[in-house]
């Protein structure tokens, strides 16, 4: 029996030993199921993205049964397609340096050092293996002219280690996960569950057991039972309402694995991409990302002039401030994403923003048409121009590109140990959806590679070592534990459906978002943080009392799917505010206006912040418990980041 | 592996493509022999391939029995097709509308189905006025010292009937049609396209439909306007 | 802008549909046509009305979840776009919209505008991938690609499964989408020791969901938002004839 108190310390689990011998430590030593033994378990896998397509794929290849959830028409839709740029792997084909270890380094450097170096390390080990498992399913990657696999620099790498397929990366290695697992579903090893979302966690002695899901079709409340529950359900960045993640993104099966135990982890870590289409109008659904590809060639610049309204070709050259460069000479228009976002973010908060609201900046291709030529510069970025002139009507080999920062990723998410077990035994968390790998920012391209990680190499063993090591007593739906759950989903339903107020729930849903991203957004401070947990608690009451919500609750109803996620989003949205107050630091993608140097960039506290925040639940709206994991640097020294 | 064919969506197309290319052989060949009628020598070119044709004895039989069963399959996957179309689409569109752009959707495309009806239905009647030789003049003319059928006053008496003619003009221009689209058709439907070559055989396709129906529909109109008179020919071949 | 909007209504997939007429007002050109709906919605929702279904999810292009018949063309007026990428610009101000949902008998319609493309699903189960394990791959550079090849199989692993081909196509076919798949893995030296039994199964479970046979119209490769080419369906019968020897 597993005992549910383990809970209460957070164990990280890091096998001892050398660094870069720690996975292949716990290889060594991890229990195992026997053949005969792994179809007698069922697990369940919710959500079909690179983790939790590649992870239900994976360990019905092995023999175990498995139940894929997703709440898309198709596993193929996760938003694991939309990820463009590429996936980073320590190949190092291209004989320029790269190593294992120096892509961690990258990536815990990336991460402003707040990520668990275990587990970073691991990723760097596992990236190689990745590759060559995409390659051989068939995924198209881009070749030289020799038929090896091509490589390019990244997110202001300084070796080239990111592969690509065009520009539709996360595409193609999505459908080749998703090719594997409909193989395993055709041979009825996995059993396929889509347009079904989880509602809810359920757990017998303290177990995670199963899962309650809505029929999205029926509408009907279902009831699953397992030996262990993988949640691969991707990240929290639509709590913004407008951000570059697919509309039907949602924390809501995390969350809800949170309100039954399981930690939250770094909920203020979140990454606004800088090269984004600017807001147009409130009508506006999601905002669209131009791939970070275009910082190679575009320059950002803002007028000197504070509302300087001209249009931008007759402002001259002496009069543009090209502000990227002028305070990182180094990496100019390269820097890491959250370093390029602020920037912009504090330029137009000086009124030197463009476009109607002022609040979008220049990425001018001009210099690069003079200098590369028209031809060259369409055939690098032909169809993201054509993208940008399709929806805002301006033609960017002319009128240079209005960009502005939007929310993108999410590093935060369920704490889980290195074995991606979180701290309800048995209640396993991959992909975005878990804090682990990115710390305090995710670098470029590292995205896919977390995702497959997890769900190819990393929860195949470990998975087999929890089954291994615990004894499981079998456990049907017809547990009360199930019957419990069930009537708490039933019951939430009836409770929006019978609101029946005024406002709809996309109008509480941009309200949370404008307070997130003016408060939690890219610069936040104590009186702005202190100011929106209190805006987001009055916002919550008020859904619960005047929310309309359309439809009933017998068939396919949109309107309830958003209102039952919006109703989680209100509470994690207090839960970030809560974590950015608390960090009183800056790292990463939290930037805390009080802590910065005096060039304005983030200032660390490693003496009071080295660690992660994990939060626990207590219940609604009960202040939740702060726990903390010390994180500890073996294998790389803590530094500034500098990309000056 | 017939019967694989049949049984799949892609075989019963590539058998299409197979027995409409074998039938297009036949237009070619039909063509050309029919073209005889315009040389100005009161139709002997003509009878004489008329008579070479008949004089293959068995080897005609076959030729024409391949022909049927060719035509037969055509025309059975050709319903086939559209009964799989409407099995497949039971609830149809309130609006349609082609995109254009790539698209190769036009009226030849969309109406295979009734320009093969009329074409369905023109060859029995074709075949009964023209091989049967029945609501035509019987007659016989010499050939290389033989006496003969004599087609040719068969043609020119049918023709100088304005309705018969401008009958044949609006079957042949809808044979024109049908091929417009069935010609490129076929080779993609074997397979055997690529972006390279799809536009040259797509124009080919066109060009080919406009001459086998310009070609085709030429010989009615000629004899109508421009033919000699049944009487004064008849007149000629029964004389000595 | 304002526009009038004929827009079908069918409240379960037994049940019969119908059109119904609405207005919407106050659209700004750079809204996308999915915005407009959102905005419909919003309108209906308020007014106690039920809301008008339909799928979408990423609103860029790329998932492939949205699909309306709009004015009789599956994604609207524009070529190389999916429905979300439609921008109310391209319509005239007060004209008359007719919006439909992708109609195919392997399609049922779930819910308004929602249809049911789980048949794609089933198909990629017979074949659409390379049987490999996790974990027995070799390096990735050991199976050299030549750069063309690699393009040409890009090219047909672009396809996002929206079902445009089939609810474009005359007769309902799903040849273009098939082919696609087929054509990738034909292309790619890592997809030739299936290549037979792909061809054949894909191909058999494209023909049992109930498809339509294809007439080589090409209105698929007009109304796929990647522009995939018919170029695939030819190959794909060429594999298929292959497969048979």
């Amino acid at each position: 029996m597993i005992q549910a108190t383990e809970r209460s310390i957070l164990n990280s689990k890091i096998p001892a030993g050398p660094m870069a011998d720690k996975w292949s430590t716990f290889k060594a030593n991890c229990k195992l199921v026997s053949p005969a033994n792994k179809r007698k378990h069922t697990i369940i896998v919710v959500g079909t993205g690179l983790a939790g397509g590649a992870a239900a794929a994976s360990l019905a290849e092995l023999g175990y049964n498995v139940l894929n959830f997703c709440i898309q028409d198709s596993p193929r839709r996760a938003h694991s397609v939309a990820a463009q740029g590429g996936i980073n792997a320590a190949k190092n084909y291209q004989n320029d340096g790269d190593s294992v270890h120096r892509l961690f380094y990258d990536t815990i450097k990336g991460g402003d050092f707040r990520a668990r170096e275990a587990n970073v390390h691991r990723l760097a080990e596992l990236s190689v293996n990745i590759i060559d498992q995409c390659v051989a399913q068939g995924v198209p990657f881009a070749r030289e002219y020799g038929g090896t696999l091509a490589n390019r620099s990244f997110g202001g790498a300084q070796v080239s280690r990111t592969f690509y397929a065009r520009g539709q990366t996360g595409q193609q290695l999505l459908l080749g996960a998703y090719g594997q697992l409909m193989r395993q579903v055709d041979a009825g090893r996995v059993k396929l569950f889509p347009r079904r979302e989880m509602l809810d966690l359920v757990q017998v002695d303290g177990v995670a057991r199963g899962i309650i899901c809505r029929n999205l079709v029926s509408g009907e409340i279902e009831s699953y039972a397992a030996d262990a529950v993988l949640v691969a359900t991707g990240g929290y960045s639509t709590v913004f309402f407008l951000s570059t993640c697919a509309v039907n993104c949602n924390a809501t099966a995390i969350w809800r694995c949170h309100k039954r135990g399981a930690y939250f982890a770094n909920p203020c870590y979140t990454q606004i991409h800088p090269t984004c289409l600017p807001l147009l109008g409130e009508s506006q659904s999601k905002l669209t990302l131009m791939s970070e590809s275009l910082r190679n060639d575009g320059r950002v610049w803002v007028p000197k002039t504070k509302g300087d309204k001209r249009p931008p070709h007759e402002i001259p050259e002496v009069e543009r401030d090209y502000f990227l460069e002028r305070r990182y000479p180094a990496f100019g228009n390269l820097v890491p994403r959250d370093i390029a976002s602020r920037a912009a973010k504090a330029i137009c908060d000086e009124g030197r923003g463009v476009g109607a609201t002022g609040y979008s900046v220049y990425l001018d291709f001009g210099d690069a048409i003079k200098r590369l030529g028209q031809a060259t510069i369409k055939e690098r970025y032909g169809n993201l121009f054509a993208m940008y002139e399709e929806i805002t009507a301006d033609d960017p080999y002319h009128t240079p590109m209005r960009i502005y920062p939007a929310p993108h990723y999410t590093m935060g998410g369920l704490w889980v140990d290195y074995n991606l077990m979180s701290t309800i035994p048995g209640l396993h968390v991959l992909g975005e959806a878990n804090f682990s790998d990115h710390g305090a920012n995710r670098l470029g391209a590292s995205a896919l590679m977390q995702g497959l990680s997890d769900g190819y190499f990393v929860i195949p063993y470990t998975l087999g070592d929890y089954l291994a090591s615990n004894k499981l007593p079998k456990v049907g739906t017809d547990h009360d534990a199930f019957k419990q759950a069930v009537a708490g989903v039933k019951d939430q339903t009836a409770r929006l459906l019978a609101v029946k107020g005024t406002k709809t729930v996309r109008d509480y849903h941009w309200e949370l978002g404008r307070i997130l991203w003016d408060q939690v957004g890219m610069g936040r401070n104590a009186k702005g943080l202190t100011q929106a947990i209190s805006d987001i608690r009055a916002l919550r009451e008020d859904y619960w009392k005047n929310v309309k919500v359309g439809g009933t609750g017998d068939d396919l109803n949109k309107s309830l799917e958003f209102a039952g996620r919006v109703a989680d989003f209100m509470e994690l949205g207090e839960l970030m505010a809560r974590d950015a107050l608390e960090r009183n630091e800056s790292c990463g993608g939290h930037f805390r206006e009080e802590y910065q140097t005096e060039e304005g960039e983030a200032l660390r506290n490693d003496k009071d912040f080295c660690h992660v925040a994990a939060w626990e639940y207590q219940g609604e709206g009960a202040v939740p418990v702060r726990h903390q994991e010390a994180l500890s640097f073996e294998a790389v020294h803590l530094a500034q980041r500098s990309y000056k | 592996m017939s019967t694989k064919l049949l049984q799949s969506t892609i075989g019963r197309k590539v058998l299409a493509a197979i027995s409409g290319l074998a039938l297009v052989g036949f237009v070619v060949v039909h063509l050309a022999g029919n073209l005889t009628l315009l040389l100005p020598d009161g139709g002997a070119a003509f009878n004489a391939y008329a008579h070479k044709l008949a004089s293959l004895g068995p080897l005609l039989w076959v030729a024409r029995a391949g022909l049927l069963v060719f035509f037969v399959t055509h025309v059975l996957l050709a319903i086939g097709v559209r009964l799989d179309e409407k099995r497949a689409r039971p609830d149809k569109y309130a609006v349609t509308a082609s995109k254009g752009g790539p698209s190769k959707q036009t009226w030849s495309s969309r109406s295979m189905l009734v320009t093969g009806v009329v074409i369905l239905l023109f060859v029995p009647l074709h075949v009964w006025m023209f091989t049967l030789n029945q609501g035509t003049p019987h007659a016989t003319v010499e050939v290389h010292g033989e006496q003969v059928k004599d087609v040719y006053l068969a043609v020119v008496t049918a023709f100088k009937n304005p309705v018969k003619a401008w009958a044949y003009v609006a079957v042949m221009v809808i044979l024109g049609f049908h091929l417009r689209h069935g010609f490129w058709s076929a080779f993609q439907s074997l397979g055997m396209l690529s972006p390279k070559c799809t536009p040259a055989i797509y124009t080919a396709g066109v060009v080919f439909a406009a001459l086998m129906a310009v070609g085709f529909l030429i010989l009615p109109l000629y004899m109508l306007y421009f033919g000699p008179d049944p009487e004064t020919l008849r007149a000629v071949v029964s004389g000595p | 802008m304002k526009f009038n909007l004929k827009i079908w209504r069918q409240e379960g997939p037994e049940l019969p549909g119908a059109f119904r007429d609405y207005t919407v007002d106050n659209i700004i050109p750079e809204m996308s046509f999915l915005e407009m709906l959102d905005a419909l919605n919003e309108e209906l929702i308020r007014k106690g009305e039920e809301p008008v279904a339909f799928d979408s999810d990423c609103r860029e292009g790329i998932c492939g979840t949205c699909g309306l018949v709009i004015d009789g063309m599956a994604h609207g007026p524009k070529l190389a776009c999916t429905t979300c990428e439609v921008r109310m610009r391209v319509f005239e101000d007060g004209c008359t919209i007719t919006v439909e949902p992708f109609r195919a008998k392997a399609f049922p319609v779930i819910k308004d505008l929602v249809v049911d493309r789980s048949a794609f699903d089933r198909i990629i189960g017979k074949g659409g991938y390379v049987s490999e394990n996790t974990g027995s791959a070799p390096d990735g550079n050991a199976i050299p690609v030549p750069k063309d090849i690699a393009e040409k199989a890009m090219d047909s692993a672009a396809c996002i499964g929206c079902g445009a081909c089939v609810a474009a196509c005359p007769n309902a076919s799903a040849s273009l989408f098939v082919s696609a798949k087929i054509s990738q893995f034909a292309l790619l030296p890592q997809g030739h020791a299936e290549r037979k039994s792909r061809a054949q199964k894909m191909v058999g479970q494209m023909d049992a969901e109930g498809f339509g046979n294809c007439s080589n119209h090409a209105e698929c490769e007009a109304a796929c938002p990647k522009g995939i080419s018919i170029e695939n369906i030819a190959r794909m019968r060429a594999e298929y004839m292959r497969s048979l020897r």
